[in-house]
């Protein structure tokens, strides 16, 4: 069974900004479960895309339910795909499980648009899992979490977003090179 | 800038990111330059990691999920907008 869910934010920033957050976007306060981010592979392909894979650790994200199945260790690696077009201004971005999903499979798509400094971001969720039984806490779970997972990654782009505009401000103040 | 999953790669990591940001900013967007120009810090961070990886059970399943074709498929083809929605 399969589950999807949708939403959409907008950022009033340029595509460099949101694009660089993106790749910048930990550690920020409001991903104190990420641990680290790993670059895998980062290349540019025929279309002049910069493709870049990369593998991030979170601790005690995964649901309670699922807990009894995994054992002791809680931390769960994550797989990151993201490809910035810079001509067309769109970043698009991809994030999975890469353990446990016999289980259960969260993917997140996200497509970042950028037209006249304004950045939309719009985004999917695909929750799977062909456990019998799962459907429904799976349902409860995610309602529970996603909201506040939404609002927390929101929060952390737009932070190190912020972040950034002020270290850009302060250096042409003070007239140092970036 | 986050660490690196093996403490012993985040000095190597953090010196990338530093470049490969500066190339993105300076030159990438810019479409002044087609190649990622920190390969020197890259290679010592990536030989890092692949040594560090080697030791961890996640390995093989890391492999398979760097197989994953994302772009290609129908939910990053369609407009995200709508609210939630079910599918069997």
């Amino acid at each position: 069974m399969v589950l999807y869910f949708e939403s959409e934010q907008e950022y009033k920033y340029d595509f460099q900004t949101t694009s660089l957050a993106y790749l910048n976007r930990y550690p920020n306060p409001y991903a104190k479960h990420v641990l680290s981010s790993d670059t895998l592979e980062s290349y540019i392909d025929a279309e002049g895309r910069l493709c870049t894979t990369r593998v991030v650790v979170k601790t005690g994200r995964l649901p309670q339910f699922i807990k009894p199945f995994l054992g002791s260790n809680l931390n769960s690696w994550i797989i990151e795909k993201s490809i910035v077009n810079p001509k067309t201004k769109t970043l698009y971005t991809y994030s999975s499980n890469i353990d446990h999903r016999k289980f259960i499979r969260v993917e997140e798509f996200l497509k970042y648009t950028t037209v006249n400094d304004n950045t939309t971001v719009k985004s999917k969720v695909k929750f799977s899992s062909n456990f019998i039984g799962f459907k429904e806490r799976i349902e409860q779970w995610s309602h529970n979490r996603f909201s506040s997972n939404m609002k927390n990654s929101r929060e952390g782009l737009q932070y190190v977003m912020n972040k950034m505009k002020e270290r850009l401000a302060f250096k042409e103040k003070n007239g140092l090179n970036a | 800038m986050s660490v690196s999953f093996a403490p012993e790669c985040t000095d190597a990591k953090t010196k990338y990111d530093d470049c490969f940001n500066k190339w993105y900013t300076e030159k990438f967007l810019k479409g002044q330059s087609l190649n990622n120009e920190c390969s020197e810090f890259w290679d010592t961070y990536i030989t890092c990691i692949n040594a560090n990886l080697a030791k961890k059970g996640i390995k093989p399943m890391l492999d398979k999920a760097r197989e994953d074709q994302p772009f290609t498929s129908e939910e990053m083809k369609e407009s995200a907008g709508t609210a939630s929605k079910e599918e069997k």
